[in-house]
């Protein structure tokens, strides 16, 4: 049965009405939650952008990349160094992140995407530790260990709520133009490399050009994520670019459903929201958070809302099915 | 001159899958290849499609050399396949499947901002109906059943407007109806869309029910080409091949 049009509509501003509520809440969250929760929301904005964009990878394209805080990391120190050492504009200096981080996504990119499944897992994981070892040990240019500090953005952006309003920006548009992307040629490309590349690659697609392309994209929006945390943490660290940071958006996406846009972004609302809530009573937070990954893989396959919408899919096939008999 | 094989050869280490085989297809023909298992049907398709390549040997298309151009490329020029075990799109819709061939084909999947949706929706409902499966469009790949899905891939095949068609076994392990009507479907469209079609088949009936040409491969060499009548009379198929089945 084909789907009526007028109907397809309607669906559709239903859709629309919970993310309109949802960005009118984010819009006045600034005047109800406290500075400290505040904060908390600002790096849940940040880390689900990253998540996005590790999903275009592991979602759309079905890679993993298990590296991903690499271009994260250099995002954020593109923006630390051009602001600390040479005193850049800062705006040119945000910008800085994301196009690093692509450069070395092409880079990187070039080697990965000639490879499958856990192979590309596995060298994206040894590229990540390269660029982070690379990072760690060349003091004089990175600060080493000790990462970068006093990275401040400019004035009329220091308070919390100021700069708020800038990730909250940075993170709807980015989210906006995935969101263009997934559903775009480029981005049925991707999802059918996912679901047949051999098919695809018959069909007249050069897989390894494509999957680069995404590959970039992706790097370019985790360093853009990297980019507009540091000035609000004021510093950067090694850390960032770690392979337990690249497992975050890993985390989140299996918890949210990686099959589905939004399925990231509540994961990491989740895993950000309750870490900071548990390290209030426990430091055993890589236990609790284990737990409910584990909880979540067995009882709803597919993450959250991957199962919401494998169970809704279902209950509308029944009604389709009971109002044709 | 349209699809055109010059003494091509494949080893497999010490196995020689094709032997030497020098072969014209015709433009407009529906061309069956056939043999027993092991003839080298399928690795001839893999040489033609740029899956394998050759070890010696030229493939020549529309008179230009394509015998080192990979797969993408030669289906860009108009070469394109289906698979013996059924290659579509598990967890994409049948109109998406077909949509993705279209979007490769017309050359706009580098676009990032516009809807995919938005582009083709006629050639992609005409597909559909051709092969009959308009009524299924939103229906996932993997929830229609095992002749729909070879009918599907067939869709695929047909969105990247492919000007040569190679179908390996596009009947296999269907029922006698849906078989029938996919050699319905497969005349249809080479009479129709102008499509040359080169395929493979296990039943006898089929292919002399359908092909204008047939060609024998056995054990990897070619062993009769030409009219079905004249296949049927040659006396070196009748020994290796016909006379085994009937």
């Amino acid at each position: 049965m084909t789907q009526n049009p007028l109907e397809k509509e309607r669906s559709l501003l239903k859709r629309g009405w919970w993310l309109i509520l949802l960005i009118i809440a984010s819009m006045i969250a600034p005047f109800i939650l406290t500075e400290f929760y505040l904060t908390i929301l600002c790096e849940a904005l940040v880390m689900s952008l990253f998540a996005l964009s590790f999903n275009l990878l592991f979602g759309y394209m079905g890679q993993l990349s298990f590296g991903q805080a690499a271009f994260y990391g250099l995002g954020g120190y593109a923006v630390a160094m051009f602001v600390t050492k040479v005193n850049f504009n800062f705006w040119l200096s945000l910008l800085a992140g994301p196009i690093l981080a692509a450069l070395i996504g092409l880079i990187v990119g070039f080697f990965c995407v000639r490879l499958r499944g856990i192979y590309f897992a596995i060298l994206t994981l040894a590229f990540g530790q390269l660029i982070f070892v690379i990072i760690f040990k060349w003091h004089k240019f990175t600060g080493g260990d000790d990462g970068i500090q006093g990275v401040f953005p400019p004035a009329y952006l220091k308070s919390a709520m100021a700069y708020y309003y800038l990730i909250l920006f940075v993170f709807l548009a980015s989210a906006f133009i995935l969101w263009r992307i997934i559903n775009s040629p480029l981005g049925q490309t991707m999802k059918a490399m996912r679901e047949n590349s051999e098919r695809t690659e018959f069909l007249g697609i050069h897989i390894a050009k494509y999957q680069l392309i995404t590959f970039v994209i992706a790097a370019a929006f985790s360093g853009l994520a990297g980019a507009i945390w540091v000035p609000f943490y004021r510093s950067v660290a090694p850390a960032y670019l770690t392979w337990i940071k690249s497992g975050e958006p890993v985390m989140a996406a299996i918890l949210g459903g990686s099959s589905t846009f939004f399925g990231p972004i509540l994961g990491m609302f989740i895993m950000t929201f309750f870490h900071a809530y548990v390290l209030g009573f426990t430091h055993f937070w890589p236990v609790i958070m284990g737990t409910l990954i584990l909880i979540i893989i067995f009882l709803l396959p597919g993450g959250i809302l991957g199962f919401a919408q494998e169970k809704l899919k279902e209950r509308r096939n029944r009604q389709n099915q009971l109002t044709e008999e | 001159m349209f699809l055109q094989t010059q003494e091509i050869i494949k080893d497999f280490g010490k196995l020689r899958a094709v032997n030497n085989v020098s072969l014209e297809i015709r433009k407009g023909d529906v061309h069956a290849i056939i043999g027993p298992n092991g003839a080298g049907k399928s690795t001839y398709f893999n040489l033609i499609t740029g899956y394998h390549r050759v070890d010696s040997g030229k493939v020549l298309f529309k008179g230009e050399d394509i015998t080192g151009l990979p797969s993408y490329r030669r289906c860009k020029i108009g070469i394109t396949r289906s698979f013996q075990r059924t290659s579509i799109y598990p967890k994409l819709s049948v109109y998406e499947g077909v949509l993705m061939g279209l979007l490769s084909h017309r050359g706009v999947t580098l676009n990032p901002f516009s809807s995919a949706k938005k582009f083709f929706k006629e050639e992609v409902w005409h597909i559909l109906e051709d092969v009959g499966l308009a009524d299924q469009a939103n229906t996932l790949g993997d929830s229609i059943s095992h002749g729909d899905k070879k009918r599907l891939e067939l869709a695929i095949t047909l969105g990247a407007e492919p000007e040569l068609l190679l179908l390996d076994e596009p009947t296999c392990g269907m029922s006698p109806e849906e078989t029938d009507s996919t050699m319905v479907l497969i005349k249809k469209l080479s009479e129709e869309r102008g499509i040359t079609i080169l395929f493979t088949e296990h039943d006898m009936g089929v292919v002399f029910g359908i092909a204008k040409r047939i060609s024998v491969l056995h054990q990897g060499t070619l062993i009769a080409d030409g009219k079905p009548e004249e296949v049927r009379s040659s006396e070196e198929v009748q020994k290796v091949y016909l006379g085994g089945v009937k």
